[in-house]
């Protein structure tokens, strides 16, 4: 793709989101207009602002159809890019999901085994089971994205998202209990 | 002028002479020069730490605070000095991430990114921190100054010019220009604001039904300010410097250590002179620019950033780096802008009571939770005989920022270089770790995971900006003023009874929004 058609392209994209904001998602999703007017005084709307912000999406779309970067090399989205943010997003998921629900799934078999009597929501604020989820999810997160990096899974990486975890767990909730580590504040 | 010098030794006593915290060999040590220490320390700690913000720390501590030292008046000064602290600490300390990582540690340390990390990966990160912490502490003490002569009178003038349609003026001003700056382009940059003005503008509004959601029940209040700013300056950076480490591959990573050091990694013969101009021209600025209340760091950063750009082109010899390419002139200018920011911003709130910034707010919060000490006009009346309290506690505070300064001249730097030692790491290792302390602080302050999956995809929208050259600086600018330009319009076009020319109902005004439209017309020609 040349420069001319990253420009395009993204000048385009622009005045599309531009133009579908303005005639159809700000009118359905504001209750006021641009400009109201009750009991004779007239007052900016909650339309206003958003349509003014689009209107200045629509014209740095115009200019950047137009003009030229000051930065030499094309600057656009590759397919590799593309590939990239899905295996982010997918690591993203997995941490999410290893955070919210490892805790609660450790502690359900703690219970199977009469290691507790108490569910996660009891236990949120209970060490070691308020750590689970922080610990696995955490650890999964660092440990993912240096293996991506070194394209095999190490000890190494375990060790350092371990260690991260832990140093946060120094810094964050040992000192001060109020503050939730996650998931303990959707729980 | 006896009154005033005796106001003066009051306040300084008020400092040394009030309550103790402990005693040493029968000898009272007072608490709040040694809540100074400790809030100065924590704020470089929270400013060097990406994710963590003076602010945020301030809002911690200051339950704690209060409940150690109470709800009497004698507790003011050493809970303001532990707030001064980490005001002061966190200014310095943002740099260092900054620097190191390419990751404002706090907002104010944003332009601090454009020469400070160049400088580090050319094997020179502790000349930066040096550089860093010179230019801030010396903007700050300037400011100090200006605040401590000047504040009734500086804070009335700004009052008396700048109404409601000259301040929304000179909020557009400052992202039209920010716009027409920062980036490849100025449709980039233009792009950029709008995207970031579109984002604040979500869930906000007057009406009891939230805008733009999609009928999201999470986004009602909108997206939360650090998943947003966090998200695009942190996340994005981060996920783009994985995707290069992942392209090098692993037989590459031994290129990663830095460049030859050129001339040593510390204060070179000739940096003071040669930061010097830079520095003062930034401590102005910033001093003038932190007078105006809700006008923040940003565009102190960016002006004094410009303007020394411009003078090094003009005077730059072959050998020395240009602006934006690790020029330490860089650093210099936008660190004493950002710093002197932040004394000047008191200005307001100590003669006027108006907060100029999220720190600030955290002060007048101390102040009305506590008791015994109201900001605003009555603080400067000087009484005689009887002693105004309220302005010997204000001299007070002044004393304790001058101590706040003292410290962050000696024990400051050596703490803040200290952490030079972080750029050691390898961008393996920091970047995953970076990331999982950036969603975790976010998390202990939103407490909720939605907050973080906002956060990624700000994260990803960073990455997009960065990979389509669009620059990410204004689309955050615009993102904070987003709120209170839209706020400042609504009461400005109120108090001129509906009228829509209202940004053109003064020659100040006019002259703002004039400047505006030609920033972004001259540059874009360029």
């Amino acid at each position: 793709m040349s420069r001319d058609k990253a420009n395009l392209g993204l000048g385009l994209v622009a005045i599309g989101l531009a133009l579908v904001a303005v005639l159809a998602w700000v009118p359905n999703d504001t209750a006021t207009g641009v400009i109201v007017a009750k009991r004779g005084r007239v007052s900016i709307g909650d339309a206003m602002a958003p349509m003014a912000a689009f209107g200045l999406v629509a014209l740095a779309g115009l200019l950047i159809l137009f003009e030229k970067t000051r930065t030499e090399g094309a600057a656009r989205l590759s397919a590799a890019n593309v590939r990239f943010l899905l295996l982010l997003t997918g690591v993203f998921l997995l941490t999410m999901v290893l955070m919210r629900w490892s805790g609660p799934a450790v502690t359900g078999f703690g219970q199977l085994a009469g290691l507790t009597e108490h569910g996660y929501r009891d236990l949120r604020d209970t060490v070691p089971w308020k750590y689970i989820g922080f610990v696995i999810g955490g650890t999964t997160l660092v440990a993912s994205l240096m293996s991506l990096v070194e394209r095999r899974v190490t000890w190494r990486a375990i060790l350092v998202g371990l260690l991260a975890v832990a140093a946060l767990i120094a810094v964050f909730d040992l000192p001060f209990p109020d503050l939730l580590l996650p998931p303990n504040g959707d729980t | 002028m006896t009154e005033v010098l005796n106001y003066v030794w009051l306040g300084v006593l008020a400092v040394f002479q009030g309550p103790g915290l402990f005693t040493v060999l029968g000898v009272s040590i007072p608490a709040a020069p040694l809540m100074v220490v400790g809030g100065l320390l924590t704020g470089i700690a929270v400013g060097a730490t990406p994710g963590l913000a003076g602010p945020m720390a301030m809002a911690i501590s200051l339950p704690i605070l209060i409940s150690v030292f109470g709800f009497t008046p004698d507790a003011i000064l050493p809970v303001f000095g532990f707030l001064l602290g980490i005001m002061k600490g966190a200014t310095v300390g943002g740099a260092v991430p900054a620097i190191l990582f390419n990751m404002p540690g706090t907002p104010d340390a944003l332009m601090t990114t454009l020469d400070g990390y160049p400088m580090a990966r050319k094997g020179q990160p502790r000349r930066a921190l040096r550089i860093a912490q010179l230019s801030s502490v010396t903007g700050d003490t300037f400011s100090d100054l200006v605040l401590f002569v000047c504040a009734p009178f500086l804070a009335v003038f700004v009052e008396a010019y700048l109404d409601l349609p000259e301040k929304t003026a000179l909020l557009i001003l400052s992202i039209s220009f920010i716009a027409a700056v920062m980036g490849a382009s100025v449709g980039r940059g233009l792009l950029s604001v709008g995207l970031g003005l579109v984002a604040a503008f979500v869930g906000t509004g007057q009406a009891l039904t939230p805008r733009l959601t999609g009928g999201v029940g999470g986004l009602a209040d909108g997206f939360p300010l650090v998943s947003a700013i966090l998200g695009v300056l942190i996340l994005g950076e981060i996920f783009k410097g994985i995707e290069d480490l992942i392209a090098k591959g692993p037989k590459h990573r031994a290129e990663e250590a830095p460049e030859d050091v050129e001339g040593g990694d510390d204060l070179q013969p000739g940096d003071i002179g040669r930061i010097a101009p830079h520095v003062a021209r930034g401590a102005v600025i910033g001093t003038i620019i932190g007078a105006l209340p809700g006008v923040g760091s940003t565009l102190a950063a960016t002006l004094s950033y410009t303007f020394g750009n411009r003078r090094h082109e003009k005077r730059r010899k072959p050998t020395q780096a240009a602006f934006g390419k690790g020029a330490p002139e860089g650093i210099a200018s936008t660190e004493a802008a950002n710093s002197a920011v932040s004394g000047a911003n008191l200005i307001p709130v100590l003669s006027l009571g108006i907060p100029g910034n999220a720190a600030a707010v955290f002060l007048i919060l101390a102040a009305d939770s506590i008791g015994g000490f109201n900001p605003g006009p009555a603080v400067f009346n000087f009484t005689a005989p009887e002693v105004n309290p309220e302005l010997v506690t204000a001299f007070g505070i002044f004393t304790l920022m001058a101590i706040g300064n003292l410290l962050n001249w000696t024990i400051g730097g050596w703490f803040m270089r200290s952490m030079g030692v972080l750029a050691r790491v390898p961008g393996q290792i920091l970047l995953p770790v970076v990331l999982l302390l950036t969603l975790t602080a976010i998390y202990v302050q939103e407490t909720s995971l939605f907050a973080l999956w906002v956060t990624f995809g700000f994260g990803v929208l960073g990455y997009l900006f960065r990979r389509s050259d669009v620059p990410v600086l204004p689309f955050v600018i615009a993102f904070i003023l987003a709120r209170p330009l839209e706020q400042t319009a609504r009461e400005a076009f109120a108090a001129t009874g509906g009228d829509p020319w209202f940004l053109f109902g003064s020659a100040t005004s006019i002259l703002f929004m004039a400047a505006a439209v030609g920033s972004v017309v001259v540059l874009s020609r360029k």
